[in-house]
């Protein structure tokens, strides 16, 4: 028997609606602990949708209501009193196209944590910056250069500070919205390296776009399709002998 | 399959894979016919036809190993076109042994006497008419994707086990009869276990098959029948 690591995030009859058009119907998903889970689906499904009401970044369309329940620890964040900062420090977030802020590579990655009041100190913050930055696999590459501008990196090596950056802030889950779409297959295979070396220490949710990349990083994945979660159980399952018709077809590129 | 893959070419290099596969099933089944054609009538001349059409068989073997490649770097198969790519290459090969059998069975022919005893040839004609129909059937249910009748042919290997040993204990009396007969008598104790061989990898393409179309293999162990001390 292979133990399954604790729930860490759980969505519960999750609705989401842009105005008047539903984008999510009753969406229940169990993220575990110390795991990665790929979520596949094709364009408009919902996937981006569904990983923006973790770290309720959806609060930040007018239009976008939420209903149902997200707990992360069993604790409700879809909650108007939250603090909605702090559970930014708790998920962190890195998007499809590298989003460095015009500053230097150093200020890139200290800025989150002297907002969270984490690293008091210059030398602390050195620290943290440079911690980050070697479990981003980018520390060797920059390290001479700190001061340079985050955006005169190559795309993959700022998309390594951005999750250099989610990471300063020491957070306890990462989302990322196809991190390695813009990307070539070394700097795409560097950032899954990556990713199976946060693992061990983040709970990383993850969409792609790329049924191979879900199958090389993933321990679970789930399967939208027009709002709805199809399917989702172990991610060997899903691409060996998904039980559902619909994931089926989609996977193996029968969608019509 | 039901559902046609958008890319078109992807469909159509699937359905070559499996068409060869069904090919060369057709061609192995028609030399393991005619193998034992050539036992049971103890024929000489047809010995060179047999051992010629395994190279054939084998150019497919190598024809379909080069097509799975091609798909496995090309599209990446996942689930059941996965399933239906590493099943394709395992029957092949099962496929490939079988006829490396019916061509050793064919050698055997040549040192055989013509006035072999009835009740022996009899024996072994209904153990190689089994393996022929196991054969038959397991590549039907391959065409077909019927699960029901791949396994219905796992299970009834046991009843080729059992007509192994009479077969067997009909050479070794025959054997036993006469010291003079021992020569031959060993070709026909390989010619035998040949058969059971053969019967092992019709069993394996059940297994295959099985995994093709649900997923998971076949559970438990298959029924066995006489075991033959070796
Ligand atoms: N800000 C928005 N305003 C209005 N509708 C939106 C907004 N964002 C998403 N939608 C709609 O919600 C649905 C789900 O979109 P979402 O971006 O979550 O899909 P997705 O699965 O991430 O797609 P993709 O693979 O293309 O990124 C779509 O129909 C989309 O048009
Ligand atoms: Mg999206």
């Amino acid at each position: 028997m292979e133990l399954m690591n604790e729930i860490k995030i759980k969505s519960k009859n999750l609705n989401v609606y842009y105005g008047e058009k539903q984008a999510l119907f009753d969406v229940n998903l169990d993220l575990n602990e110390k795991e990665v889970t790929a979520l596949i689906g094709p364009s408009g499904c919902g996937k981006s949708t569904f990983i923006r009401c973790i770290n309720r970044m959806n609060d930040v369309i007018d239009i976008c209501k939420v209903s149902g329940n997200i707990e992360i620890d069993g604790v409700e964040i879809n909650d108007k009193n939250l603090d909605v900062v702090s559970l930014r420090e708790r998920v962190g977030m890195v998007f499809q196209k590298p989003n460095p802020f015009p500053k230097s590579i150093y200020d890139n990655i200290s800025y989150g944590p002297k907002i969270h009041g984490k690293g008091e100190t210059k030398s602390e913050l050195d620290e943290i910056v440079e911690n980050s930055l070697k479990k981003a696999a980018l520390w060797e590459e920059v390290k001479d250069r700190l001061d340079e501008p985050g955006t005169g990196l190559s795309g993959g090596q700022q998309q390594r500070l951005c999750i250099a950056r989610a990471i300063s802030v020491n957070p306890e889950v990462i989302l990322m919205d196809e991190p390695c779409s813009a990307l070539d297959p070394i700097a795409t295979a560097k950032i899954e390296e990556l990713i199976d070396e946060l693992k061990k220490t983040y709970t990383i949710v993850i969409v792609t776009h790329s049924m191979a990349q879900a199958v090389r990083v993933s321990q679970k994945t789930g399967f939208f399709h027009l709002g709805k979660l199809i399917e989702v159980g172990k991610t060997e399952k899903i691409f060996k002998n998904p039980d559902n018709k619909m994931t089926q077809d989609y996977i193996t590129g029968r969608f019509g | 399959m039901s559902n046609e893959h958008t890319v078109k070419s992807y469909e159509e290099e699937l359905r070559y894979l499996i068409d060869s596969v069904i090919k060369m099933g057709s061609l192995t089944e028609s030399q393991l016919v005619d193998s034992m054609d050539a036992v049971i009538k103890v024929d000489k001349d047809s010995i060179d036809k047999i051992i010629k059409s395994d190279d054939e068989i084998n150019k497919f073997r190598s024809k379909i190993d080069t097509q799975i490649m091609t798909l496995l770097v090309k599209r990446a198969p996942m689930a059941i076109d996965l399933r239906e790519t590493i099943s394709s290459l395992k029957i092949s090969q099962d496929l490939e042994r079988i006829g490396d059998l019916s061509k050793s069975n064919a050698k055997k022919v040549k040192p055989l006497p013509l006035d072999l005893p009835e009740e022996l040839l009899g024996n072994l004609k209904r153990l190689g008419d089994l393996v022929i129909k196991q054969l038959n059937d397991v590549l039907d249910s391959y065409v077909n994707k019927n699960y029901d009748k791949a396994k219905e042919v796992w299970e009834k290997d046991e009843q080729v086990d059992d007509l192994t040993y009479i077969a067997m204990e009909s050479v070794i009396d025959f054997l036993s009869k006469d010291k003079k007969n021992l020569d031959f008598s060993t070709h026909l104790i390989f010619a035998t276990k040949n058969l059971e061989r053969a019967g092992d990898h019709i069993t394996n393409i059940a297994e295959s098959i099985c995994f093709l179309i649900k997923g998971e293999y076949l559970k438990g162990s298959r029924p066995k029948g006489k075991v033959i001390q070796q």
